[in-house]
C-alpha cells in the first residue's frame, strides 16, 4: 500500500484535532487515496457536486445527523461551491410532477412516487435544510453543469460525481475531476491528486477515425457509446466530427461514460486542451488508432435496441436532463398534438420553472405529456405497471433502464432512436425508427 | 501443483483463497447490478444473473456509472476484486467492500485466469497465485 503524505494541518484532521467530522472525512481520503494509488491530496480551488444528503459515505465512514447539526450550529460551510447532482438519496423522487409520477419506488410494490407521505419523507427535508445552510446548491440534477451560472475555469480542482458530468468537466470546461465527489472532498475541499489531476494523464491515448461524419444527435449519441467501448478508461481524440451543439454534448459525454469509463478526451479545433491534433497526444505518435465507423455505430445502435415488439407503452425524454434549448424545440413539435402513450419530460428542477414561465410546461401539459424534474426511471428502479415497452433517445437511459427488469418473465423492451421518432411513437403509440 | 504467480498493486489489503468468476466484458454497476443477488443484471453480458458471492471476481475495467460501487456492497460481495486497469469508480468500491483488491500487474490476469480456477489473492504481500481448474 502507498504512503500518503499528508500537511500538518491534514494531519491535525486525521488526529481529530479539528473536530469528529473533519477526523471521519479525512479518514475516508486517505483510505481513497490509498486505494487509488495517489500520494497526496490537492486542495480544491473549483467546485463540487455529490449524491446527496450523502453523510454515509461508505459502511466504516458516515456523518451522523447529530452531527451535521453540530456543524451547522458552528457556522461551517462547504470548501468549495457545492451542488447536490440528484434528487435526494436512495428513493430519488422527481421534484416536480412527482404527484403524476404513478411508480413504485426500486421495484418494491408497497411504495409509490405519487404517494404525498413516501415524497415528504424522500425529500430528507431536514438533511437538505442543514446542507443548504452549509452553502449546499440544491440543483439535483444529472447535468449539473447546465444548471449553474457558475462554473470552475481552465486547470482548476474539482470533486464532481455523475457520468456525464465528469468528462464534462475535463474535456470541455477544461477543469480537472476525478470520479469522486462527496461529502469529504466537498466540506473538506480536498481530493487525492491523481487521475484526471494530473496534466499527463489528460494526453490522449488514443486517436479514434470515423468513416461517417458525427453531426446529428443521435450521431453523437451512438457514437458516444460506441467510443467508449473502444476506449475503456483511455483518453480518445475524436476526428471526423461536427463541432458539437450542448446536447450533442449532453448526449456524447453521458454515453461515452455508459459504454466505457471515459473521464477525458479531446476534439482538436474543439475542447480546451485541444487546440492541435499534435497538442492533444501532448507532442506524443498516438499508441493506437481505432475506426469507430458506419459498421461500430450500426452495431451499437442495434445494440441499444432491445425490443421484440413496436407497440410502444411509454415514451421517456431528459437523459440527461433536457436542457432550455431541447425543451422549447419540444414544446414547437408537441404545440396542438394529443399523445396516444404517457410521453414524459424530465429537466433539472431550476429549469422546471423556467419551462413554466415560457409556457412549455402549459404547452407539454395540454398535449397530454407530463413535465417533471429532477429524477428519472432508471434512478427510480422501475418504470410505471403495465409497461413493457419503452421509447428513448439516449444510449444511456436504453442501456440502464432494462437492468431494472432483469426476469425473463417481466423483461422491459427498449426503443432507440431519435428524438422525433420518440415524439412519433408517443402520438402513435408505435415504434418506427430505424437507422438511417 | 502448478501455480502462476503474479505481482501487481494492492488497492485494499487481506489475503483470501477462493475461486475465480472471469468476466470476458467490462463490468457495470447502477441498475446493471443486484447486490440482493449477487449478480449482474446487464442485458446480453456474458455474467448475467451467474453469482459473483465469495467468488475472486476478475474482470478487465470498470464502465459506466459510479453505481458500480453496488458490487462492493451487501452479504452477496466478491471475495476479492482482479482487475487490469482501474478508474475513480473502482476506488469508491472497495471504499464500500474492504475486501482484497489488486489491479496493475506486470502481467495482465486476463491472460491466465479462467472461471473455476482457484486464485489466491495476498493483497498483503502484493501478487495473486492461479492454480489451473482440473
Amino acid at each position: 500500500m502507498i504512503e500518503v503524505k499528508l500537511t500538518d494541518e491534514e494531519k491535525r484532521m486525521l488526529q481529530g484535532e479539528r473536530g469528529s467530522v473533519r477526523q471521519t472525512c479525512m479518514a475516508y481520503l486517505v483510505e481513497m487515496a490509498q486505494i487509488a494509488g495517489a500520494e497526496r491530496l490537492v486542495d480544491l480551488d473549483g467546485t463540487g457536486d455529490m449524491h446527496a444528503p450523502g453523510i454515509n459515505m461508505s459502511p466504516y465512514y458516515s456523518i451522523s445527523i447529530e452531527e451535521l447539526r453540530e456543524l451547522v450550529a458552528n457556522g461551517e460551510r462547504f470548501a468549495v461551491p457545492t451542488f447536490a447532482d440528484k434528487s435526494p438519496f436512495p428513493e430519488q423522487p422527481p421534484i416536480d410532477g412527482w404527484e403524476q409520477c404513478n411508480i413504485c419506488s426500486f421495484r418494491q410494490q408497497d411504495v409509490r412516487q405519487d404517494d404525498p407521505a413516501f415524497h415528504d419523507k424522500a425529500m430528507h427535508r431536514e438533511e437538505f435544510d442543514l446542507l443548504r445552510k452549509m452553502g449546499m446548491l440544491t440543483s439535483h440534477s444529472c447535468a449539473n453543469y447546465l444548471t449553474a451560472t457558475y462554473w470552475p475555469t481552465i486547470g482548476q480542482h474539482c470533486s464532481w460525481f455523475e457520468s456525464s458530468q465528469i468528462p464534462y468537466c475535463n474535456a470541455v470546461l477544461g477543469a480537472r475531476t476525478n470520479f469522486d465527489g462527496s461529502f469529504a472532498t466537498c466540506f473538506l475541499g480536498k481530493a487525492p491528486y491523481y487521475g484526471m489531476h494530473v496534466t499527463e494523464n489528460r494526453y490522449g491515448t488514443m486517436l479514434i477515425k470515423t468513416d461517417r461524419l458525427i453531426s446529428s444527435d443521435l450521431e453523437w449519441d451512438v457514437f458516444g457509446y460506441a467510443v467508449g467501448e473502444a476506449a475503456r478508461c483511455g483518453v480518445p481524440v475524436l476526428t471526423g466530427t461536427t463541432k458539437p451543439t450542448t446536447t450533442q454534448l449532453q448526449k456524447f459525454n453521458s454515453a461515452v461514460h455508459t459504454g466505457g469509463a471515459v473521464e477525458m478526451y479531446h476534439i482538436p479545433g474543439s475542447t480546451p486542451e485541444a487546440p492541435t491534433l499534435e497538442f492533444a497526444f501532448g507532442g506524443k505518435k498516438p499508441a493506437e488508432e481505432v475506426l469507430v465507423g458506419e459498421k461500430e455505430l450500426r452495431a451499437a445502435y442495434d445494440y441499444l435496441n432491445y425490443h421484440a415488439t413496436d407497440e410502444v407503452d411509454m415514451v421517456y425524454l431528459g437523459c440527461p436532463h433536457l436542457n432550455i434549448v431541447d425543451l422549447m424545440k419540444l414544446s414547437v413539435k408537441l404545440e396542438g398534438k394529443k399523445v396516444k402513450i404517457p410521453l414524459w419530460i424530465m429537466t433539472n428542477p431550476w429549469l422546471y420553472n423556467v419551462a413554466k414561465d415560457l409556457g412549455y410546461q402549459k404547452i407539454f401539459s395540454d398535449a397530454g405529456a407530463i413535465l417533471m424534474s429532477g429524477a428519472c426511471l432508471a434512478a427510480m428502479g422501475a418504470v410505471p405497471e403495465g409497461v413493457r415497452c419503452i421509447a428513448v433517445d439516449t444510449a444511456k437511459q436504453a442501456n440502464y433502464v432494462t437492468g431494472c427488469y432483469p426476469e425473463a418473465d417481466a423483461k422491459l423492451d427498449v426503443c432507440y432512436g431519435t428524438t422525433d421518432e420518440c415524439i412519433d411513437a408517443a402520438l402513435t403509440g408505435r415504434w418506427h425508427g430505424e437507422w438511417r | 501443483m502448478k501455480t502462476i504467480r503474479i505481482y501487481g498493486r494492492t488497492e485494499f489489503p487481506g489475503k483470501v483463497t477462493a475461486e475465480a468468476l472471469v468476466s470476458p466484458m467490462p463490468l457495470q454497476g447502477f441498475t446493471n447490478v443486484d447486490p440482493e443477488r449477487g449478480c449482474t443484471t446487464e442485458r446480453n453480458h456474458p455474467l448475467f444473473g451467474i453469482s459473483y458471492a465469495g467468488k475472486v471476481l476478475v474482470f478487465p475495467s470498470q464502465r459506466g456509472s459510479g453505481g458500480f460501487l453496488k458490487y462492493g456492497r451487501g452479504d452477496h460481495k466478491p471475495a476479492a476484486f482482479i482487475h487490469t486497469v482501474a478508474s475513480p469508480i473502482n476506488v469508491l468500491c472497495y471504499l464500500q467492500a474492504h475486501v482484497p483488491a489488486m489491479t496493475d500487474f506486470e502481467k495482465d490476469p486476463m491472460d491466465y485466469i479462467e472461471t473455476g480456477d482457484i486464485v489466491f489473492v495476498n493483497a498483503d504481500e502484493g501478487y495473486i497465485e492461479i492454480t489451473k481448474k482440473e
